[in-house]
């Protein structure tokens, strides 16, 4: 488990094989069952066209009613190993317009996978755009983070 | 570093060696450094060279990037758990 400045990296050796883990980004039917934070976020996938250039949109309902809308576009896909695609939250979002890219790496390993995930956040592409108002409380909280560290 | 230029007003590299008492390059290095890890940004006016905090900037990337690793962490645990039922399931 890795958080750096720049991205996430989730990294699990899995049982199944990296055909089955392969399937299991590739198949909207199978996705919907686990591609969200805890069961208690279901997912409806309403686009899932799995091709290089093709689109895919979650729609994720939270308990409290609001739905989240992922989207994003593929950029690489080599089977059963490789999988890239962007990823952007729809507004009304708190990071909604955050441009990022996931990296999906299976390789074989004991009979079974080891999964790496990347997800590289870019930034926004109208940074400028964002209002300064309240930058003191986000200063505050930045030093306090940066004494943690 | 990071103190002295919270005030929000950018401040030159010259104005930061004073206050430090450091050598210019090592001050240079520090802001260079802090500027590839998007801590500071820097502005240039003719021979002058600016630095200010990015402060909103980073807190929102922390914001996103704490928000997606809980997001992957849960999402690959029910991947996990998916494949691991779904093949016990086929073995009966």
């Amino acid at each position: 488990m890795i958080a750096d400045k720049r991205g996430v990296e989730i990294r699990r050796h899995l049982t199944a094989s990296p055909d089955r883990v392969f399937a299991a980004f590739a198949d909207a039917r199978l996705v919907e069952r686990w591609l969200r934070p805890s069961p208690d976020i279901p997912l409806s996938v309403r686009q899932l066209d799995f091709r290089e250039g093709g689109a895919y949109r979650l729609a994720y309902h939270v308990p409290d009613g609001t739905t989240v809308i992922v989207g994003g576009i593929y950029r690489t896909i080599e089977a059963p190993r490789r999988i890239v695609f962007s990823w952007v939250i729809e507004p009304p979002d708190i990071h909604a317009g955050i441009q990022s890219d996931v990296t999906v790496t299976l390789t074989p390993s004991s009979g079974g996978t080891d999964l790496v995930i990347r997800h590289d956040w870019q930034g926004r592409t109208d940074a400028e755009a964002r209002h300064a108002d309240g930058w003191r409380g986000a200063l505050d909280q930045l030093i306090t983070e940066l004494e943690k560290a | 570093m990071i103190h002295a230029l919270a005030g929000g007003k950018a401040r030159t590299a010259g104005a930061l060696g004073r206050q430090f008492r450091s050598a210019q390059p090592t001050i240079s290095r520090h802001l260079k450094v802090l500027e590839h890890a998007g801590l500071v940004e820097r502005r240039i006016e003719g021979r002058t060279h600016w630095f200010r905090l990015r402060q909103q900037p980073l807190t929102e990337a922390a914001g996103w990037i704490a928000r997606h690793h809980a997001f992957w962490t849960g999402a690959v645990d029910q991947l996990d758990r998916l494949l691991s039922d779904k093949a016990e399931r086929d073995r009966r």
